[in-house]
């Protein structure tokens, strides 16, 4: 990309008229007919795309300043603390200082007594469960019977101030008969005499399995039969915290008019909205989400929280406005964050260098609550069955309650861990065959426009570019394996969806996922009111940017309105990646519908046919006469006579997709991201500290409609890999207590810990997202881990199967291996690779392969193919309904439970309605 | 009314203070042993200075005192009494940005803008030092400053072009300027 086109076309507008040499001014090119793939900025991929003719590329494809910085810049955005109302009270939340418990009393008449102290609420004053997904909804805004956490809310007061608040939380005093309380999750597939819910007939024997996973697919017999390569690897994560910098923060205010309006820095109000209406008994129409500025998300702060019920309820008995602000300790309480986990896995190849099969087992901690562990669950396996041809897949997952802050979606949601174990088992597959990793890949990838098998539609894949460019771009091929003891460099993929498929609330309905409406009134301004929450990523600029691309007007002139439920058509929110794909898709279709009408009120006007009119720079004008033609505010005082304000609503919803068997739904997803990352790292042999040099990042967003924001998705999402690959974990004394819920002792990298990224945009031009855009929000992330570990496995030849990687986790592996092999540390060697004669059998399958998906990619009348091809199965046909050794089974079988895997023997027990537990 | 405290904390008593905020003359009666991060926030109006962590580790509450970063929540208010102080909503001229401001913005140096108000000042604060700061000098200035968006590179990417502004004198344009007009006319070739 040019250094011009590099340049910032954010809101520095010029005032006052301006001179037009030619018709229209806004982008490189004047019209929006006609695609000239020269001058639309940065526009790559292959094949057409529906949006093709609209792009003038004067909005989208540019970087572009976030519509909201200069509030950010100048102090004046307000986060969820800096909400003040008059005569607000401040709330504090008494919490349990046990991880289990059963809660006998609670007396609150001493903090009543004291001076200042308005109200205190406990769990009697809101009975009503909820959680984000509504099949599990077990949390309350405080306790009703049992703690199940420290930190797990109790009681809430509101006084007039902080340290009254604080004052009366102490003086509240609870009774509690502790139980026997649960940390290991392997503990947690066993019986237990007190399970930490209940969920009645659905209860998983007498267990404290939340949830479990069983799948095979594929010739799973014949997968280690026809290995002639196979890695097993036994990983353990730690769990991470988002660490986003604004604790959580809340208002609540129930105005005179007997309606309640929550102030929350929240990325997805609609389902707090759904959870208030639930616990405060009230219809949902009498409350109203105000979303403040979000410092960070993540992920942690997509659920409904207690705080915020506690919040609603006090205000509610205290008639005034209440504010509560957590500590930080109280943010890693709430957590939400990424789920310890212990992965097993094992990979095989055979003879030609393709993966016969995937063995995945993985229990993942969930904490004491459900949150989003069903799709987790799902996550942790589905969402490692792409981006290779695969010949069986058999995934064991299970989610147990833990007497631990709860885990739950964290950027890369359930993808991140199972991804690393993927991609360095991917390393240890080639080095077994002694063939180059990166060829490996390149020869295993599904092409675009196939099915996964698990039957994920999965369209653009930009994949072999993002391994191409890295390779290049790092110099892979002069580097890998040949650098001094020490120094190495590494490789990792990552896959993502854009956008979750199945909305959470799935009854069966056909609401669509995102909605836009549009206002433009007789200023010409374009108000566009719109239910995605802007948490930072830039969501308000890319609706902005897309409704400024159809109706050719600069970006000053849209004004987006995203804050609260009142004004905004219900949006599902800001998580799975879902933003981009789907608002921007309803942004258009909105925009589409008012540029219609400014057509035909221009061909009114000019007496031209509507369909030799085009849309340039706030003019509408003759495609082939440009002379003829009327401005914009002509054409919209036209169309708004005898009518008023031009008023459109766009809808986005997923086409219908993937196949049928239980748990078919989850990781389906309009389209998919694709990555490759490099990472040069050098390890410190005596002191077992890894430094992290530089990390090429090259990822398929589909089309970068702000190159801007994707480059700061890139690098931000390596910052926050990096934090878990290195330094970040949450710490859990003997006793079980979180010995670091601080940002002090949790450690979050600083700028010294950032290597330099070098972020690489890929272009598949998706051929349903906006413009041909995917997401850039989470997929960056998952590459980095495993590149970061084959890295380290290259400069010191040990393969961690643990992370963080910390300086004393790496001196103890140095240390094991010089005593296992005898040798003093600073003899030892890196590993070298002789390539075996599989090589050029992978790099000649990796050309042709390219061609084939070259030509994929540009046809648009393609025949079906399926996971398997590579196979020798026919790829119009899925691959089980051609072969029986093939198949899709989601319960385990007698065999498969005589010994069964750690995860895998959740299956022992049987729900309570077919006869298990008490 | 009595004062009820945490046991650990002596009850505090009430003290003048004053101060220039923002250059402008602030007085107020603080409690003698409040934190400047809450005086600024609750008390002098400043709620652009964040608060992050509590305990020094984030760097969100940065303020200059005397032109030097602090952080404000490890600071006593009574510290500050008597000194000039700058937060974030001191550092625009009106409506024309600080150059730092201006490139946070168009470089990315601000994603979910939380911490961006204490990464601005000490920004400043280095900046006024030094205006070309070389990569070591603009690490080791924010290297008590946390972010979780932006991986720190679009921040640095930011000063490096702040401080081209400043050595080359590029005016800042006013905020309030006429944005596009809906009616620009047309002009043929």
């Amino acid at each position: 990309m040019s250094e011009d086109k590099d340049k910032v076309e954010g809101y520095r507008q010029q005032s006052g008229k301006l001179p037009f040499p030619r018709p229209g001014s806004g982008g490189s090119r004047g019209t929006s007919d006609l695609r000239d793939e020269e001058a639309i900025a940065g526009i790559k991929g292959l094949g057409e795309h529906k949006h093709d003719d609209l792009v003038t590329g004067s909005a989208v494809g540019k970087p572009t300043a976030l519509v909201d910085g200069r509030w950010k810049v100048t102090g004046q955005a307000q986060y969820g603390d800096d909400v003040r109302l008059p005569g607000e009270l401040i709330g504090r939340i008494v919490r349990s200082k046990h991880h289990y418990a059963r809660v006998l009393s609670i007396d609150v008449s001493a903090a009543l007594e004291l001076p200042g102290v308005v109200a205190v609420a406990t769990g009697r004053d809101a009975s009503g469960s909820f959680g984000v997904l509504p099949v599990t909804k077990d949390e309350h805004a405080m306790a009703q019977e049992k703690v199940r956490h420290v930190g797990d809310p109790v009681a809430c007061v509101a006084a007039i101030d902080e340290s009254t608040a604080r004052e009366a939380v102490r003086l509240i005093e609870v009774e509690y008969e502790e139980l026997e309380a649960l940390h290991d999750m392997r503990g947690g597939l066993e019986d237990s005499d007190e399970p930490i819910h209940d969920r009645g007939q659905y209860h998983i024997g007498s267990s404290n399995v939340q949830k479990r996973v069983f799948q095979e697919f594929g010739d799973i017999k014949g997968m280690a039969d026809n290995a002639v390569a196979s890695h097993s690897s036994s990983w353990k994560f730690a769990g991470a915290n988002h660490g986003f910098t604004e604790p959580h923060a809340v208002v609540a205010n129930w105005d005179p008019s007997g309606r309640l309006t929550l102030y929350t820095p929240q990325q997805v109000p609609h389902y707090v909205h759904r959870a208030l209406a639930d616990v405060l008994d009230v219809p949902m129409h009498q409350i109203n989400v105000h979303r403040t500025f979000v410092g960070g998300g993540f992920g942690g702060k997509s659920d409904p929280f207690p705080h915020e019920m506690c919040a609603a309820i006090l205000s509610r008995k205290t008639g005034r406005p209440v504010r509560i602000n957590f500590d930080r300790e109280e943010v890693f309480w709430v957590n939400r964050g990424r789920h310890p986990s212990r992965i097993d896995m094992n990979l095989h190849a055979d003879s030609e260098g393709r993966l016969c099969g995937i063995e995945t087992d993985a229990l993942i901690d969930g904490g004491a609550f459900a949150s989003f562990g069903h799709v987790t669950t799902y996550y942790n396996g589905v969402l490692h069955t792409a981006p290779y041809e695969i010949g069986a897949f058999h995934y064991t997952g299970a989610r147990v309650w833990t007497n631990k802050p709860a885990s739950g979606a964290m950027r890369g949601h359930g993808a991140v861990n199972s991804r690393c174990a993927f991609e360095v088992g991917m390393d240890g597959i080639a080095e077994q065959l002694r063939v180059d990793p990166i060829t490996l890949r390149l020869a295993n990838l599904l092409p675009p426009h196939s099915a996964t098998i698990t039957g994920f539609r999965v369209t653009s894949i930009g994949m072999r570019e993002c391994l191409e460019r890295v390779r290049e771009a790092s110099g892979w091929d002069e580097k890998f394996r040949k650098l001094p003891y020490g120094h190495g460099i590494g490789v990792g993929c990552g896959f993502f969806i854009s956008g979750s498929g199945l909305p959470i609330h799935w009854e069966p309905n056909k609401f669509p996922h995102a909605t836009v409406h549009l206002k433009v009134d007789m200023d010409g301004g374009v108000t566009v009111h719109t239910g995605a929450a802007e948490i930072g990523q830039g969501s308000d600029t890319v609706v902005a940017q897309s409704v400024a691309e159809v109706l050719g007007l600069p970006l000053d002139m849209i004004r987006i309105r995203s804050r609260e439920t009142d004004t905004a058509p219900v949006d599902l929110g800001s998580y799975s990646s879902r933003v981009t794909f789907m608002n921007a898709n309803a942004a258009i279709s909105a925009a589409m519908e008012i540029r219609q009408e400014l057509l035909d009120a221009a061909a009114e006007m000019t007496e031209a046919p509507n369909d030799r009119l085009v849309i340039g720079d706030r003019r509408i004008y003759m495609r082939d006469d440009p002379k003829i033609g009327v401005s914009y505010l002509e054409a919209l005082h036209k169309a708004q006579e005898d009518k008023g304000a031009l008023v459109s609503s766009g809808a986005y919803r997923t086409p219908p997709m993937g196949r049928v068997h239980k748990g078919a739904g989850a990781g389906i997803a309009p389209a998919y991201s694709f990555s490759a990352y490099v990472a040069e790292v050098k390890v410190d042999v005596e002191t077992g500290q890894t430094k992290v040099l530089k990390v090429w990042a090259a990822h398929d967003c589909g089309k970068a409609l702000n190159p801007l924001s994707v480059k700061g998705q890139i690098i931000g999402s390596c910052h926050m890999g990096l934090g878990q690959v290195l330094s970040e974990e949450m710490k859990y004394g003997r006793n079980g207590h979180l010995i670091n819920p601080d940002l002090l002792d949790y450690k979050i990298p600083t700028i010294h810990e950032m290597p330099e990224v070098v972020p690489i945009i890929v272009e598949s031009n998706d051929s349903e997202g906006p413009f041909g855009a995917k997401e850039a929000g989470e997929g960056p992330l998952l590459p980095i881990l495993p590149a970061v570990c084959n890295a380290v496995y290259d400069a010191i030849g040990i393969r961690t199967s643990e992370l963080p990687i910390t300086p004393d986790r790496v001196h103890r592996m140095i240390e094991d291996r010089c005593k296992k092999e005898e040798m003093d540390p600073l003899d030892l060697d890196s590993p070298v690779l002789r390539h075996s004669e599989l090589q050029a059998t992978l790099e000649a399958r990796a050309s042709e392969h390219a061609e084939r998906d070259f030509l994929r990619a540009s046809d648009p009348d393609l025949p079906d193919y399926n996971n398997g091809a590579l196979f020798g199965f026919n790829p119009e046909i899925p691959a089980d309904e051609q072969d029986e050794r093939w198949v899709v089974s989601v319960t385990p079988d007698s065999d498969y439970m005589e010994s069964p895997r750690l995860a895998g023997s959740a299956w022992k027990h049987a729900e309570r309605r077919h006869g298990g537990g008490s | 009314m009595v004062q009820f405290r945490l046991p650990m904390l002596p009850a505090a008593g009430e003290v003048p203070w004053s101060a220039v905020v923002n250059d402008e003359e602030v007085s107020l009666s603080i409690e003698s042993n409040a934190i400047l991060l809450d005086v600024l926030r609750d008390q002098a109006g400043s709620l652009g200075t964040k608060r992050g962590c509590d305990m020094g580790t984030c760097g969100c509450c940065s303020v200059l005192i005397d032109g030097v970063p602090r952080l404000s929540c490890l600071t006593l208010a009574q510290e500050g009494s008597g000194c000039s102080i700058t937060t974030v909503e001191g550092l625009a001229d009106g409506h024309h940005l600080h150059p730092i401001q201006q490139t946070f913005t168009e470089c990315g140096g601000s994603q979910c803008g939380f911490c961006t108000p204490g990464f601005l000042v000490v920004i400043s604060a280095l900046l006024e030092d030094n205006p070309t700061p070389d990569d070591a000098e603009i690490k080791a200035a924010i290297e008590g400053n946390l972010c979780r968006c932006t991986g720190y590179q679009q921040i640095v990417d930011s000063v490096r072009a702040a401080s081209n502004i400043l050595t080359s004198g590029e005016a800042i344009e006013d905020s309030t300027a006429a944005k596009s007009d809906p009616d620009p006319g047309y002009v043929a070739d």
